[in-house]
């Protein structure tokens, strides 16, 4: 059968796989603290049909050869952590970090996630969650009878209650930073997971070893540039049209044979 | 039996083979940094008893196009074009030097800067390794400089310098890994003359409209050879027809 067939379609696959990265991004454009994908393609192995340099003739070699290429795959997708846009929010447990930093969630297995989603908010007992109720973690609570909430740049939560002019420190929320941030496995719900490439987590304060300032007030917009994301979706479609036409005219060729010889 | 559905039949066998190289050009339009792959047609005229008159076709691919792609701008620091002429060197599948446009780099685990089908990128001094950084530069000679972790600007680093190569036209060949290898593998020596673009990355430079011309034109070849089969056909039906005694 032609291989013309089987090339084109490892090219709509790897089409149809970039949509799927393109449409994810899309739809994540308003979610907080989300990182783009990007598909990485690569082109598969070449096939020598006809080596160059061979011996055509005992004093003479064969000027060019014949190799043909077998198609292309995705290679995988990149996890993009630019930063995302800063949105004021005015809400005091709307945390955004300026900075590689992520948050810490205890997961209801144990295990840890990272997060750069800062949407916090308080559960029956006062302690800081996030909007799915996995606390925050090193657990931070607040207490019942607390006014205002200060979260300063360096992660110190501190209180103030009614009838005292002192500030209350209830604890201090840690970051953590990533060797190759783009290694983590991304686990739905905005949030990641440590894996062999990512490194293990550096825990630190906020603010130093670049881990970045906790923004109080403040949420991070998804990083997804709905412009980039339009015209790559037109550049995709047009190439899956165009590979879908080759599958056609290669079936044409193959019915025209079929039918003639 | 005429030879002419022989002649028709190669002729046939080497448009397929075109096809799928145009095909494989058109599947890699979107791959960063691909090189589109030329075919071309020699005639092999082949002698023999009587009058010479059968001359086959032959495809093959005399090279890859050079020419520059698109640049997409990126943003990311990470991401690498090299404007103009020239290579990055990657450590092959083999182990040995072998050379690629492509410089969607990543920095794996360990600190071993890659590019994006995980093959490790060359600098002038070896592969290249990065301790924990905050901010990464490449030079448009292809320097890397990093503000370490936990460092102001004042305290920048130079790394490595990017292997940047530029091999005289025709010195590097596509091998079956996809990317350019020299004869017998020899690393090439780095140039000065190369210069690279940080936060771009550079396209496929096949040329879509080129390819889809060649594959219908190939098309109505294909069709052609197979008319050139079925009048082989019919003359050998004449002929028998012909001869029959009855």
């Amino acid at each position: 059968m032609m291989s013309a067939l089987w090339v084109s379609k490892t090219g709509l696959a790897a089409q149809d796989m970039a949509l799927h990265t393109i449409s994810n991004n899309l739809a994540n454009v308003s979610t907080v603290g989300f990182k783009r994908d990007r598909a990485v393609f690569e082109d598969l192995l070449y096939q020598i049909q006809q080596q160059p340099g061979a011996q055509s003739s005992q004093d003479t070699t064969l000027p060019s050869g014949l190799q043909l290429g077998t198609g292309v795959r995705i290679a995988g997708t990149q996890k993009m952590f630019s930063m995302g846009g800063m949105q004021n929010t005015q809400a005091p447990l709307d945390l955004a970090i300026d900075g590689r930093g992520f948050f810490q969630i205890t997961m209801p297995d144990g295990s840890i996630g990272y997060t750069r989603d800062g949407e916090f908010r308080m559960d029956q007992d006062g302690q800081l969650v996030n909007s799915q109720g996995h606390p925050l973690e090193p657990s931070i609570t607040i207490p019942p009878n607390a006014d205002t909430i200060t979260i300063g740049t360096d992660g110190t939560v501190s209180v103030m209650t009614q009838g005292n002019p002192a500030a209350t420190q209830v604890g201090t929320i840690e970051l953590v930073s990533f060797v190759n941030p783009a290694g983590l496995q991304a686990d739905g719900g905005n949030l990641f997971s440590e894996t062999p490439a990512s490194g293990s987590p550096q825990s630190g304060t906020a603010g130093t070893d670049g881990l970045g300032q906790i923004m109080q007030g403040n949420l991070e917009t998804s990083n997804v540039s709905v412009v980039e994301e339009l015209v790559n979706m037109v550049a995709v479609q047009r190439a899956y049209e165009m590979n879908s036409r080759v599958i056609s005219t290669s079936d044409q060729m193959l019915q025209n044979l079929t039918q003639n010889v | 039996m005429d030879k002419l559905i022989y002649v028709a039949m190669t002729g046939a066998a080497h448009i397929d083979r075109a096809q799928t190289l145009h095909s494989n050009n058109l599947a890699n339009v979107g791959t960063t940094g691909f090189r589109a792959d030329f075919a071309q047609a020699r005639s092999v005229q082949l002698y023999g008893e009587g009058y010479n008159g059968r001359v086959y076709a032959l495809a093959e691919q005399p090279g890859s196009d050079f020419k520059q792609g698109a640049f997409v701008q990126t943003g990311r620091d990470l991401d690498t074009a090299i404007a103009g002429e020239g290579f990055f060197a990657v450590k092959g599948p083999d182990g040995k030097e072998a050379y690629s446009r492509s410089g969607d780099f990543l920095v794996d685990p360990v600190g071993a800067l890659r590019d994006g089908a995980g093959r490790q990128v060359l600098g002038d001094g070896g592969p290249i390794s990065l301790p924990p950084y905050d901010k990464l530069y490449i030079g448009t000679d292809g320097t890397v400089t990093i503000q370490p972790e936990g460092q102001g600007p004042e305290a920048l680093v130079q790394i490595d310098r990017l292997k940047l190569v530029k091999p005289d036209r025709g010195a590097v060949t596509k091998g079956t890994d996809g990317l350019m290898h020299t004869k017998n593998n020899t690393p090439l020596p780095s140039s000065p003359d190369v210069s690279v673009v940080s936060g771009q990355l550079e396209g496929s430079n096949v040329n879509a409209v080129n390819e889809m011309t060649s594959i219908l034109e190939l098309a109505r070849q294909f069709d052609l050879e197979v008319r050139l089969m079925k009048s082989a056909e019919q003359n050998d039906e004449t002929a028998t027809q012909l001869l029959q005694i009855n």
